[in-house]
């Protein structure tokens, strides 16, 4: 058997060498729906692509398939210059071959994909056969050379998405560290945090809103239940309801969202309760505005003009109604408590308001009004966290700048580690 | 009513009443349809741009009447606008044939998936939802209504809880690393081109160190669980200046496009309404 | 049920929703669909509540007889006339429902309510912004502690970056300025930005796992 296939192997190699030596054969084109060979012999066609590979796009819900080549021997140079390759679909490999796309010349891959609807344009099945076939095409577009057919190939939804594993580990670390410290917490451990100037105010305010029989108005900005920052504002709602209920004062909460308002109107209820006041509690403590975004800023400017709130609070998320409502309260002599994790307008609560919880500090406010062992505990494993980012950063910028500095590349590998693809 | 409030009042309907003929006639004569009505909404909303702007004085009666007005539309606008775009455009067309015909909504037949799953079934989930929402008014199973809150709830946590994680966190460690040391060439090379907007080595390489050191010492500043003493006290201390000077600059930043949005009003009440200017 | 049924809900919807960001997969992205045409459609059955809270404070004030039930009236009147245009309209001359097509809504009424009131009304509040981030700006001028003087620093700084009248000391500022928004800016950005994260990661894993519990009445 070994000779004679060493004979043939041997055989093969010197005809293609043969072949090589003298003008570069014309593949025949396998699918006879397009004209693809020159038809005056005085110019050559160009080279055709090589080593085409189809293969199911990874990490993606299906419907799409990724080919790959080389490009064209005369793709940017040559006499015959390749200016595109046009990429052609069938679902036999007789053909009849149809063009899906096109890509410019220098391009080496493709995607042939369709959206996951049945009824979409372009429609790519799963789990079926299909092969391609690129044509390296010149200017003058009848000049052309097709590739050979590669396929079958299948396109497949995936049920890992391996570009997410940063995430993944991310995600278990920062689930472990909390699971962590709120065990510690439940089993009594003394957890210190320190303290923190806006919220000491809270306390404070509600005080001087008693004092001076006036309200106290509390904001919880354009957010809606959907948003983390309004759910963080809910707790920081139920602590200060609460506070309000003990000194019987009177709070206003106007709402933007009316699920926000649902939700605002049990927390105040519950608040309420918990004092052991739940008769002081009103429907129209916690009511609808609107849902247009100046309609409500109007409206809220209008209150705190009219009702003279003691203490305003803002929490939540805020957009450019935040200086509107923060000048409007501390023109009417407001004490002015905000937090917001919209950075870009934590400038104007910083300008105008006597404390501002600065992003963060807005979800860790929860924990510090409530003191509950279970809350500091996960601001405890935030801490951990932040402290994970700066050892990682430190030890990102060591190899980074040694590896710079010894011109090698493996400084750049540390930072593959925290790459998410897709 | 006082007197002062008398006469303004007078002066607002009669410059209203003025203005509302005014524009009429202007339309009249430009060739508008329904001429009155074009005067009197060009009239009105002139009006009402300057009810708003008089809330920079104090606030009046002309101003509560504008807001009031303006949050009874909006909500309604709003109401409608949910109903039509998601109730007529996204649900009824899932739920019954005869009722998207009545709408003039094209029906979506949906699928039977695996020849057991019909799709259509899953747009009966939010409207059981929204029932059991709507449970809220009545006093005895308005505990109902936590189902559906808790639903949005938890599905939206646990869509944050991931985008979050790559976006904010995953995401920007790997953006801190930062060349800080420089490609040595020379002293004369390190020390060129001192201007803070080109790139020479020293600015390139302080700047570098200050987005380094900021992202650091920023962090530090928002821990709680230690006490802000001593060397990290003055790390945390470095973190909130950063802080402010962003803020400042993000401040100043804001200030020229608020500007030109005063600008676009004042436009509109001095060409399009008063025609004063082109 | 009243605690017990909500906790599980946002504890299985909160998982499938972690989990659903690892799986590429059309089964897992089809259902993640679903879960946000669900959340939109609730949210309108949630504006009825919202009307009512709004109908109900201001019906209220009018039969207390409260001393501003004038506006209230204002309000409830235009609420139900911009609801009663959105829902019908004098179409071919007949007065009936009216019906939404692709240049959205048919009603002429409604569409003047938007572009005759509510667009001048809500480009007014918005450029009222100019007044009071000057009033804001003369706040901080007046504040005395270090914070306060380098946010005014930079804030006058990045607003003289374009100011013509300066000669050559303007050419400084503007690079000062652009050093301002691409350095400090960049590093104070990321860092509130991981805190951010980090706190909006904790507090969504405590609402998942039932710790963080305001949103439904108990803190």
């Amino acid at each position: 058997m070994k000779p004679l296939l060493i004979t043939v192997s041997l055989l093969s190699l010197m005809t293609a060498a043969s072949f090589a030596q003298s003008d570069p054969p014309v593949e025949q084109p396998m699918a006879t729906d397009s004209t693809m060979v020159a038809s005056t012999p005085s110019i050559t066609p160009p080279a055709p692509v090589s080593s085409l590979e189809a293969k199911d796009s990874p990490d993606d819900h299906g419907h799409s398939i990724t080919l790959s080549w080389e490009p064209s021997a005369d793709d940017g140079a040559g006499a015959a210059t390749v200016t595109s390759y046009v990429i052609y679909h069938s679902t036999s490999p007789e053909g009849p071959f149809d063009s899906v796309g096109s890509a410019i010349s220098g391009a080496t891959t493709f995607t042939h994909s369709s959206a996951k609807e049945s009824d979409a344009a372009g429609f790519l099945a799963d789990y079926v056969d299909r092969y391609y076939r690129i044509d390296a095409v010149t200017a003058d577009q009848t000049i052309r050379t097709p590739s050979s057919v590669v396929g079958p190939v299948q396109s497949s939804g995936q049920w890992y998405n391996d570009g997410r594993t940063p995430v993944a580990v991310a995600v278990a670390f920062f689930g472990l560290l909390s699971l962590f410290f709120l065990k510690r917490a439940k089993a009594g451990a003394d957890l210190y945090v320190r303290p923190l100037g806006g919220i000491e105010a809270v306390d404070e305010a509600i005080g001087r809103a008693t004092e001076m029989g006036k309200p106290i108005l509390y904001v919880l900005g354009l957010g809606t239940a959907s948003d983390i920052s309004t759910i963080a504002s809910f707790t920081i709602l139920g602590r200060v309801a609460k506070r309000v209920a003990e000194y019987q004062t009177h709070l206003i909460v106007p709402c933007y969202d009316p699920i926000v308002m649902a939700v605002a109107q049990e927390t105040v209820k519950a608040a309420y309760m918990d004092a052991g006041r739940p008769d002081d509690y009103k429907e129209d403590m916690v009511y609808f505005l609107t849902n247009s975004q100046f309609g409500y800023v109007g409206a809220v400017n209008g209150i705190m003009l009219r009702q003279l709130p003691a203490t305003n609070v803002y929490m939540g998320k805020f957009y450019a109604e935040s200086l509107l409502l923060a000048e409007t309260g501390a023109l009417a002599g407001s004490i002015q408590i905000s937090g917001t994790d919209e950075v870009a307008q934590i400038p104007f609560f910083v300008v105008a308001c006597d404390y501002t919880l600065i992003g963060e500090e807005l979800y860790a406010a929860s924990a510090y009004l409530g003191r509950e062992p279970l809350l500091l505990g996960s601001l405890k494993a935030q801490d951990y966290a932040k402290a994970a980012v700066i050892i990682c950063a430190l030890l990102g910028a060591l190899a980074l700048n040694i590896a710079a500095a010894s011109n090698a590349t493996w400084g750049l590998t540390f930072k593959e580690f925290f790459k998410v693809t897709n | 009513m006082s007197r002062l409030a008398i006469i303004v009042t007078i002066c607002v309907v009669v410059l209203f009443l003025g203005s509302w003929i005014f524009k009429a006639l202007q339309a009249q004569d430009a060739g508008v349809d329904h001429y009155l009505l074009r005067g009197f909404l060009v009239t009105c909303s002139a009006f009402l741009t300057l009810a708003i702007l008089s809330f920079l004085y104090k606030d009046n009666p002309i101003y509560k009447f504008a807001e009031h007005l303006y949050v009874g539309i909006s909500a309604g606008y709003w109401m409608s606008q949910g109903f039509w775009s998601t109730i007529v455009g996204n649900l009824i067309p899932r739920l019954s044939q005869s009722l998207s015909g009545f709408f003039k909504q094209p029906y979506n037949a949906g699928e039977w998936m695996g020849g057991f799953f019909y799709t259509n079934w899953v747009f009966y989930v939010p409207v059981i939802f929204g029932v059991l929402l709507l449970m809220r008014l009545s006093s005895k199973y308005g505990w109902i209504s936590r189902w559906a809150l808790a639903f949005i709830v938890g599905t939206t946590a646990g869509l944050q809880f991931i985008r979050y994680m790559r976006s904010d966190f995953i995401e920007q460690i790997s953006s801190t690393f930062v060349p800080l040391l420089v490609d040595w060439q020379g002293i004369g090379h390190f020390f060129s081109n001192l201007s803070l907007s080109a790139t020479g080595q020293l600015v390139a390489m302080v700047s570098n160190w200050i987005i380094f050191l900021g992202v650091l010492c920023g962090l530090i500043y928002f821990f709680f669980s230690k006490e802000h003493t001593g060397l990290f006290g003055k790390a945390s201390r470095f973190g909130i200046w950063i802080l402010m000077v962003t803020f400042g600059a993000s401040f100043g930043y804001t200030v020229m496009g608020r500007v030109s949005l005063l600008v676009g009003r004042i436009t509109f009440l001095f060409r399009d309404w008063l025609g004063i200017t082109s | 049920m009243k605690r017990q049924i909500p906790l599980v809900l946002v504890l299985i919807f909160g998982l499938f929703m972690v989990i659903q960001y690892f799986i590429p997969h059309e089964s897992s992205e089809w259902i993640y669909e679903y879960l946000l045409d669900w959340i939109t459609i609730i949210g309108v059955f949630a504006l009825v509540l919202g009307i009512w809270s709004l109908f109900k404070v201001n019906y209220d004030k009018i039969s207390q007889r409260k001393p501003d039930r004038g506006y209230s009236l204002v309000l409830l009147i235009s609420l139900f006339a911009t609801m009663f245009f959105g829902f019908f309209a004098k179409v071919d001359g007949s007065w009936g429902l009216h019906f939404s097509t692709a240049d959205g809504l048919q009603s002429y009424m409604y569409r003047h309510a938007y572009e005759y009131i509510i667009r001048p009304i809500q480009s007014t509040i918005f450029s009222l912004l100019a007044f009071f981030i000057a009033s804001a700006a003369y706040r901080a001028f007046r504040a005395r502690n270090v914070l306060a003087s380098l946010l005014l620093a930079a804030a006058l700084i990045v607003m003289l970056r374009f100011n013509p009248y300066l000669g050559p000391l303007g050419d400084y500022i503007s690079e000062a300025a652009n050093w301002l928004l691409n350095v400090p800016n960049l590093a104070a950005k990321r860092a509130i930005v991981i805190g951010i994260g980090l706190g909006m990661v904790a507090t969504a894993l405590k609402v998942i796992l039932g710790i963080e519990r305001s949103y439904m009445g108990k803190g």
